[in-house]
């Protein structure tokens, strides 16, 4: 290989130009990134299906023993007796139908 | 690695980066996809980058090319010759332009001698630093530029006779 040819063959693939970088991929790299935290907002993560299912079956039960075991809350009821008066003036009188109609 | 670092790493690499990788796929959307995969894989990951193992260009080269052979790997439909052992026969010259029949030429390389060329030829890497780049020894990628610019001179042949007698008296 002589020393020539090699100058000339790097002369020739000079002729091939390559572009620099677009400007768009500055948009693409620069914001493309995310802070860790972002994860926990827009992130996902792959489940397989038998364990999606199970974890579902589970929530599932838990939530119906949940329901089934909350007891009957205690009826209470007060009686206020602020505003009672007893009757002053007690004049006793039965009725009945039979000596009514007499 | 902090938001003014990695800027300012992108600042300084992504061209050689885009060129490397566009006169490797050939394709300019190829190039910034690789582009893009490489800097993300760099935020998110730059504990990969050791110092003292080499440059950050050459890291990021030797990213962008692992990206580079892993998408051109599944893209190819048919089974290449052996990459040590190719031979490229001439180019036709008929119609085409100087710089498009070198494009040509440079893309029937095998991956690894394009690589080397590339990175040799373009973007003027130093031999030691395209090995580390590459992961592989240093006579091999001598090895692989010896036989790309073997194959360069039988496709270009054409053009370098005639650049010869068009160029020779000028040097």
């Amino acid at each position: 290989m002589e020393p020539t040819d090699d100058a000339k063959l790097s002369e020739l693939l000079r002729e091939w130009r390559a572009p620099d970088a677009p400007q768009s991929l500055d948009a693409r790299v620069l914001g493309a990134r995310k802070m860790w935290w972002s994860f926990l907002l827009t992130g996902s993560i792959r489940v397989p299906v038998p364990v999606g299912v199970a974890i579902a079956a589970t929530l599932l039960a838990m939530a119906a023993a949940l329901v089934r075991q909350r007891p009957a809350e205690p009826v209470t009821s007060s009686i206020s007796l602020v505003d009672f008066r007893p009757v002053e003036d007690l004049n006793v009188r039965v009725i009945g139908g039979h000596y009514e109609a007499r | 690695m902090t938001d003014s670092e990695f800027r300012e790493a992108y600042g300084r690499h992504k061209d050689t980066l885009y060129r490397f990788a566009w006169r490797m796929t050939g394709s300019a959307a190829a190039a910034e996809d690789l582009v893009q995969d490489c800097f993300l894989m760099l935020w998110r990951n730059a504990a990969a980058y050791d110092r003292e193992r080499g440059t950050l260009r050459s890291f990021l080269i030797g990213v962008t090319r692992n990206l580079a052979l892993k998408r051109l790997h599944k893209e190819r439909t048919f089974d290449e010759l052996e990459e040590e052992t190719a031979i490229c026969g001439p180019i036709d010259p008929a119609g085409r332009e100087r710089r498009e029949m070198v494009a040509q030429a440079v893309a029937a390389l095998p991956l690894l001698q394009r690589e080397a060329l590339i990175l040799a030829e373009y973007e003027e890497m130093p031999m030691d630093e395209i090995a580390r780049s590459s992961g592989v020894e240093l006579a091999a990628v001598k090895s692989r530029l010896h036989r790309a610019r073997e194959n360069l001179r039988r496709m270009l042949a054409p053009l370098l006779e005639t650049k010869g007698a068009t160029y020779g008296t000028n040097r």
